[in-house]
């Protein structure tokens, strides 16, 4: 019977969907059921090999960015004094827009799947990095402090102790990384490769063919939501539980004085150009299209580079502001639904995997056919960007209120409204803070990216014209400008959260 | 019970005898240049005449040992170019033009397309057939090409305001829809896919409006030119054979094309439709004369004219023919 519902649910949606579109045949954008599987069936074999093509790649990249991931966790764990500085260098990489960095893959690897591993890698080695992080300290004082008695060191402490109780947070981290990876490989094919599915899904797209477009968009979901599953019951048989918290807030600020802080900051900056100086001479990239920081500095003292940047970044920020609140809104107030009413459960949640697992450049131009050029399109597309780590995240918050309040509020007759209120929400701000930080660079990638596809305006634009002007020097300007607007809006985030945390859960901030 | 041929010790002794003897008697035979030849997009028909050219083996009976680099929506063509990685690319005399304003030590050094595809598509209820159509109209375009629009504007005494530029991703949907009147696009991409998917349109070819402008161009950089000329003369030498061969057969182009890239998802009939599309655009009475891939002063001088109606300053240097009139010297 349980197996039951959902089936019948799924056979009714699909009924309706098919006799849509019989009663409107004449609509050349959207599919229909049967078309879909007509498709699939006639060019099963080629779909059979660009899926694998695609998802051995977004394999490697899972592997490879997961390895990242979990030796900067460990290393940032062993080293403390390094956390500020490698979590910013991780989160500076994380913004490079692919535009900027997929010419430098192809010129690197060559012909071959080089560029789509590695963007694969990109696309989840950030998230783990977070998850992985709370769980290295999810370990109680007094374990540490054994282990401190014994006159262990913090690699023993590493191993012994922090190691076992990480897992299920990294399991969490590399479910919801894993259908990122499907994408990040999916989108590295735009570099050039000769086979997969982003490349079907280019083809499909430019040929008018409905019925690839949305048969390739269904496939990828479905991929996505496979290793989204199979990560889950993966951490559900090795690990057997559920963390308690999925992501706390950042270390709470030591007492430090506004002159460590700043050259703390200073640190970082300098660090920055010097390893971006360094890694493009070290790999001999011609200057012509990868640009030093010298290049870019030489170019923004002009007044009128400056003003046609600062102008579209001015114009970015608009749109991304209003997508970026819309989805963590979205995200949070999904969870809260399925708290209220747990039924939803089912339905809701393929959704929301499949939502972020196709890809932005097939749903991006239906959502703006749908909601059009303006405000609201570019809303939408940025809020469904950064909607599903958010509700992932949120709902996990929601889930870990301490049993004895919720029983104290049943046993005093509260409504489900008012236990959400007065308990779940502030159980679940923490995951929620965690998410909006996370979001900072998912909003500012959909939302570059919808001003390339659809509104034609902002810092997006002056990117994606580089193609035809080769104007790398404005390409790298811009690629510099998102990763310091990313850096000021993380910070900020992350005070806010400091403020709030301190009053709703302050043993966050211990 | 005995073990298969090839597993036996007897077998590999030989066979590595004979490896041997081939490395060292036959280092010349073998020894083929490799290049890499950078495509500006996707595999398609598009670039058919270097897929025969590769089947043929025009290139391996030089000793060149060609590898097709497919482009993408993120695969520039300059890059890998500039850098050495590939040795001759596939642009346009805009894009070229661009790149070496930035630095780019680029010479065009043959024209595939000698009427540039842009064209402008309309529904065939709805039509545009002359720049005037295009007053009062929505356009959709990237808006990275508004200088196109803009230049033919000029050239035809449009006023560019009165036309509304919508931009939009590069496919056929939003003109469908109608959320466009028209499509700046090119003439063998989209209006195919909508004649094939049986939507009824009709194109405006830019080229017949003034706008001259090289495209498909083969660009290669200073370097190589003064370095590796016998790689480029062979590189060229194998493309006008494929291409020759192309005008002769389209429809077997278009086939060899679908059966080489069985990975792509080629539609058979798209092909074909676009191959005979692409015919007028590179073959002309003077590549009749003398040969593909030509250009003279005079075409060079009308690039240089539509150039700078698109803001860029270029002298007749950015193309250099020695090695085209070598290969049809």
């Amino acid at each position: 019977m349980t197996m039951l519902r959902p089936l019948l649910w799924m056979v009714a949606v699909l009924a309706v969907w098919e006799c849509a579109l019989r009663v409107a045949p004449d609509n050349l954008l959207i599919s229909s059921p049967s078309a879909i599987a007509g498709y699939v069936s006639n060019n099963a074999a080629l779909l059979a090999r660009a899926t694998l093509e695609t998802s051995v790649n977004a394999a490697w990249g899972f592997v490879w960015g997961n390895l990242v991931a979990v030796i900067l966790g460990t290393t940032i764990i062993v080293f403390p004094r390094s956390e500020r500085t490698l979590s910013a260098l991780s989160l500076l990489v994380f913004c490079v827009p692919l535009i900027a960095s997929g010419p430098i893959l192809r010129v690197l690897f060559g012909p071959g799947s080089g560029p789509q591993i590695t963007l694969a890698a990109l696309a989840v080695y950030y998230t783990t990095l977070l998850a992985l992080l709370v769980g290295l300290r999810a370990v109680s004082q007094s374990w540490t402090d054994l282990m401190r008695i014994y006159d262990r060191g913090p690699v023993s402490t590493l191993i012994r102790v922090r190691a076992r109780a990480s897992l299920p947070y990294l399991f969490v981290g590399l479910q919801i990384s894993a259908p990122a990876a499907f994408l990040g490989a999916m989108i590295g094919e735009f570099t050039g490769a000769e086979r997969g599915l982003g490349v079907l899904t280019l083809r499909a797209m430019r040929g008018l063919d409905t019925d690839a477009t949305w048969a390739l968009a269904f496939f990828s979901a479905m991929i996505a939501m496979a290793a989204y599953g199979l990560m889950g019951w993966l951490g559900r048989r090795l690990v057997g539980y559920r963390p308690v918290i999925l992501l706390s807030a950042p270390a709470a600020p030591t007492h430090r004085s506004a002159c460590m802080r700043v050259s703390e900051i200073g640190f970082i900056i300098a660090l920055v150009l010097i390893l971006w100086q360094l890694s493009m001479d070290a790999f001999d990239l011609n200057r012509y299209f990868a640009k030093r920081p010298g290049d870019v500095w030489i170019f923004l003292t002009d007044a009128a580079n400056r003003n046609t940047l600062l102008s579209a970044l001015a114009e970015t920020m608009s749109f991304a502001a209003p997508g970026y609140l819309a989805g963590l809104a979205l995200g949070a107030g999904l969870a809260a639904m399925l708290v209220l009413w747990p039924a939803l459960n089912r339905a809701a949640m393929p959704v929301a995997v499949a939502l972020r697992a196709v890809p932005i450049i097939t749903t991006a131009p239906l959502l703006v056919l749908a909601f059009g050029r303006g405000l609201i399109g570019t809303t939408v597309v940025v809020a469904v960007m950064i909607f599903f780590p958010t509700f992932v995240a949120c709902h996990q918050g929601l889930r870990q209120t301490p049993g004895q309040i919720v029983d104290l509020f049943r046993s005093y007759d509260a409504g489900r409204w008012h236990l959400l209120r007065a308990a779940q929400f502030p159980a679940m701000l923490p995951a929620l803070f965690a998410s909006a930080r996370m979001a900072v660079p998912a909003a500012l990638l959909a939302v570059t990216t919808v001003e390339w596809l659809a509104t034609g305006k902002g810092v997006g634009v002056l990117m994606a014209m580089t193609a035809s002007t080769s104007n790398y020097n404005m390409l790298w300007s811009c690629v510099a400008i998102l990763a310091v607007v990313a850096m000021a809006v993380y910070s900020a985030v992350a005070a806010l959260e400091r403020a709030v945390l301190r009053v709703y859960a302050s043993e966050q901030l211990s | 019970m005995t073990q298969p041929v090839h597993l036996t010790r007897r077998f590999f002794l030989q066979t590595s005898a004979a490896g041997v003897a081939t490395t060292a008697a036959g280092v010349p035979a073998f020894a083929a240049t490799s290049v890499n030849f950078q495509l500006s997009w996707l595999h398609s028909v598009q670039f058919g005449g270097s897929y025969i050219a590769v089947q043929k083996g025009y290139w391996t009976d030089q000793n060149l040992d060609v590898s097709l680099s497919q482009g993408g929506p993120n695969a520039p063509v300059e890059p890998p170019v500039v850098s050495g990685a590939a040795l001759v690319g596939i642009s346009a005399a805009d894009y070229t033009a661009a790149a070496v304003a930035e630095g780019a030590p680029f010479k065009i050094i043959a024209v595939a397309m000698q009427k540039n595809p842009f064209a402008i598509a309309s529904l065939a209820d709805n039509p545009v057939n002359s720049p005037a159509d295009l007053v009062g109209r929505r356009i959709g375009m990237a808006v990275a090409n508004t200088p196109v629009l803009d230049a033919l504007c000029t050239l035809n005494n449009v006023d560019i305001n009165d036309i509304e530029i919508v931009p939009t991703q590069y496919d056929p949907a939003p003109l469908v829809s109608g959320q466009v009147d028209c499509l700046l696009c090119w003439e063998t991409d989209l209006p195919v896919a909508m004649t094939v998917q049986g939507v009824d349109n009709t194109t405006m070819l830019m080229a017949d409006h003034g706008y001259a402008l090289h495209s498909q161009t083969y660009i290669a950089t200073e370097d190589a030119l003064a370095n590796r000329r016998a790689d480029l003369v062979a590189l060229l030498r194998g493309e006008v054979r494929g291409w020759n061969d192309y005008l002769a057969d389209t429809d077997a182009a278009a086939a060899l094309t679908v059966e080489m890239f069985p990975d792509a998802g080629l539609d058979p009939q798209t092909q074909k439709l676009q191959a005979a599309r692409q015919v007028p655009l590179m073959f002309s009475d003077l590549t009749a004369e003398k040969g593909f891939g030509w250009f003279t002063e005079d075409t060079v001088a009308a690039n240089i004219e539509t150039l700078a109606l698109l803001g860029r300053e270029v002298s007749a240097d950015l193309w250099d023919r020695s090695i085209l009139e070598e290969v049809h010297g």
